[in-house]
């Protein structure tokens, strides 16, 4: 059975962009615009592994794992940050979140594959 | 005003500060200050005295303010012409994550996404062979807009002459000057497509 991806990301390109290489590695996916929309589809779409943005309108990545973490059901689920954000202080932030791995921008379809595939095992 | 620099100048300018970050070649003219960004960098400021400037053959630039937050950026990027080893996906991805940075650079000083207005300049046709490589670029920023729900409130794109171009980034006041199509050292740079610096932990895994 194929694994089951959440992306949160507030741009179409990106959602497209991730959409494009998840389904084309056998992935099922599915999308959220942001924090909020994230964690209302959460429940419903038993996601294998979280893929978030950390800018985003309404809530922020940091948010959103937070919300995750929150409800003892997804205390377990790999999330991974992929945002343009480099700094050691955002990556200290993002782990006290409730973060697994962190991933620059931009973003290589293969290492991306091999990213969710080693959390996810 | 003198806006003029040598190509060695902006080459080690871009490699002085290659990544991460935008470089910053300032020059105090009684205009203003005036940053010059080449290919594959960015500014962004708040500044109303601040002035960016680029040149642009094929290449594109975006310039995005918001007019609310009183905060404005530039950047100038290339995707590859259609012979390009990397395909389709990752020559967009190039001007994905150079479009990606300026709005969140522009989110860090207080913007919001809704509030953002852009101009596009440059995309032109310039030299022969390359014939497919501006409109590439051009169709790019302007679907990119669309897709995400900016507004393209102007600029000028296409056409078959370089442009020096300056923009004003919390007025969003912008001024282009069209060039002669034999200024040597944008025949050199347009023959010769930069592929944007990626800083070297790009796409890898940084487990917690």
């Amino acid at each position: 059975m194929s694994k089951i991806i959440l992306t949160v990301d507030d741009s179409r390109t990106m959602r497209d962009m991730l959409r494009m290489a998840l389904v084309d590695a056998g992935f099922e996916v599915v999308q959220a615009e942001d924090g909020v929309q994230g964690l209302e589809v959460l429940t419903g779409a038993k996601p294998d592994v979280i893929i978030t943005d950390i800018n985003m309108p309404r809530m922020d990545g940091y948010g959103f794992m937070e919300g995750v973490r929150a409800d003892p059901q997804h205390r377990a689920i790999p999330i991974l940050v992929l945002t343009t954000e480099s700094s050691a202080e955002k990556k200290m932030r993002a782990r006290d979140a409730g973060a697994t791995g962190w991933i620059v921008k931009p973003f290589d379809p293969q290492k991306l594959v091999d990213a969710i595939n080693r959390v996810a095992a | 005003m003198t806006q003029t620099s040598s190509l060695a100048e902006r080459r080690s300018a871009r490699l002085a500060g290659a990544a991460p970050g935008p470089v910053q070649v300032r020059r105090s003219t009684a205009d203003g200050d005036v940053i010059h960004i080449v290919q594959g960098e960015q500014f962004v400021s708040e500044d109303p005295n601040i002035c960016i400037a680029t040149l642009l053959g094929s290449c594109v630039a975006a310039c995005l303010r918001d007019p609310v937050a009183n905060v404005g950026g530039m950047n100038h990027f290339l995707l590859p012409g259609s012979d390009s080893p990397r395909g389709e996906a990752a020559d967009l991805g190039i001007g994905v994550h150079a479009m990606e940075l300026l709005v969140n650079a522009l989110l860090a000083h207080g913007a919001r996404r809704e509030r953002i207005e852009a101009k596009l300049f440059g995309g032109a046709r310039v030299v022969a062979g390359l014939t497919a490589v501006g409109e590439k670029n051009a169709k790019f920023a302007e679907e990119f807009l669309r897709r995400e729900g900016i507004q393209h409130v102007g600029g000028s794109l296409r056409g078959d002459a370089r442009r020096r171009l300056q923009y004003w980034p919390v007025s969003g006041r912008a001024r282009q000057v069209f060039m002669a199509s034999t200024a040597p050292e944008l025949v050199a740079r347009e023959t010769k497509p930069i592929i944007l610096p990626r800083e070297e932990d790009s796409g890898e895994l940084d487990l917690f």
